[in-house]
């Protein structure tokens, strides 16, 4: 029987965390101090993370430790700004998480920074896929003069060509329907994540970092937008930790550093770029 | 924190949201019994993508205008075959087209 650590978040702070507050299999939260900002964690036994239940995080004692690593991420982001891990991150020992945040010192405090303050919103949007695409079929079929078929080859083109059209209207439209809805919520967000038709329903699925002083003004914003007439249907969810919004590199000081270092030496701009390009993770 | 979960389609976005759930990456099978159409179905969809690719590319100088009717001909001609071949070992190796794709994590799936 081992104890690892099990970690949480990252939070802009190096003291101890307040009050009492349990995460998986039922351990105490307490923070891993490193310079100014802390590591939320909690010791687990490794036996409990190779435990059957692990392999499915849809049910049983594994949807259970999502939903705590959840809630603790939720009770730190009252008090701190976090940067959350990914549910089940163990480290082997205090050593490995302190050198984590060496590794990654920089990174963090950039991240807090900008994250300082900020929730991020969800909101997706389902059109109907199928309807838009038919009505393009339709307006289509009857321009598309196909009947003059010669060839088994030339109506192989004409039907990928006529396809291939009807693709492009069908993400011409999409794109125009997702900029709409954008363009509503650009007053409030600072920074944003768009996904595009990752099916053929599910038209948007947007992710905005937001501030928290406008939280209530992009909540009321998505209520107008919900009872909007139109074919259009929203799912809303929020506030979330940032969980779209972190960007980390390791050592970024040694990497600009390197790359200042070659500006120096009069390398390209293209050489700097390559260089970078090798150093990222 | 009053977190609110909202929506004016609750099982249509179950459906969708499920959709994508089925999409995330599964466990490596390392079985031997399938080792081989573990590694056609990997190569399969490298060359399906890049067939697509191609034929995207085509039809986008089609459209443009670009082509002659013989270069037109000729195109056509072997983007049939390549679908007819790559029908043919979908076909040994017991694939379907959904079958012919890569999750690749945060960047959604290749095809």
């Amino acid at each position: 029987m081992t104890m690892k650590i099990y970690a949480y978040a990252v939070i802009d702070s190096s003291d101890k965390i307040k009050g009492p507050l349990s995460g998986t299999e039922g351990a105490g939260i307490y923070s891993i101090p490193y310079r100014d900002v802390g590591i939320a964690a909690s010791d687990i036994i490794d036996e409990c993370l190779f435990s059957s239940a692990v392999k499915d995080i849809g049910a049983g004692p594994a949807k259970d430790r999502a939903l705590t690593h959840e809630k603790v991420i939720e009770s730190l982001m009252e008090n701190f700004t976090v940067l959350p891990f990914r549910c089940f991150t163990v480290f082997n020992g205090k050593e490995d998480v302190l050198s984590m945040a060496e590794k990654y010192y920089s990174g963090f405090k950039d991240n807090l920074e900008r994250l300082y303050n900020k929730l991020e919103f969800g909101i997706k949007v389902i059109w109907p896929g199928d309807i838009i695409r038919e009505r393009i079929m339709r307006s289509r079929g009857k321009n598309n003069g196909l009947t003059s078929i010669s060839s088994p080859v030339k109506n192989f083109v004409k039907e990928k060509l006529e396809r291939y059209n009807i693709d492009k209207e069908f993400e011409e439209e999409a794109d125009r329907c997702i900029e709409a809805v954008d363009d509503l919520f650009s007053r409030f967000y600072v920074e944003k994540k768009l996904e595009r038709l990752k099916t053929n329903k599910l038209l948007l699925s947007a992710f905005y970092l937001v501030d928290k002083e406008k939280e209530d003004d992009f909540k009321r914003l998505f209520e107008e937008l919900k009872n909007s007439p139109g074919d259009l249907k929203y799912l809303f969810s929020g506030p979330w930790p940032p969980y779209n919004f972190i960007h980390l590199t390791p050592y970024p000081e040694k990497v600009f550093g390197a790359a200042q270092e070659m500006f120096d030496k009069g390398a390209s701009a293209q050489r700097v770029e390559r260089r970078l390009m090798r150093l990222r993770p | 924190m009053n977190r609110i979960i909202e929506t004016n389609a609750p099982e249509e976005f179950v459906e969708e949201i499920g959709k994508l759930r089925g999409a995330l990456p599964k466990r490596i099978d390392a079985n031997p019994k399938n080792v081989e159409k573990g590694l056609a179905k990997l190569v399969l969809t490298l060359v399906e993508l890049i067939r697509k690719l191609l034929e995207k590319q085509a039809m986008r100088r089609i459209d443009a205008g670009s082509l002659s009717d013989e270069d037109i001909e000729r195109l056509g001609e072997t983007l049939m075959k390549l679908e007819n071949r790559m029908k043919e070992l979908k076909d040994v190796f017991g694939l379907k087209d959904e079958d012919l794709n890569l999750n690749l994590g945060p960047l959604g799936d290749l095809m």
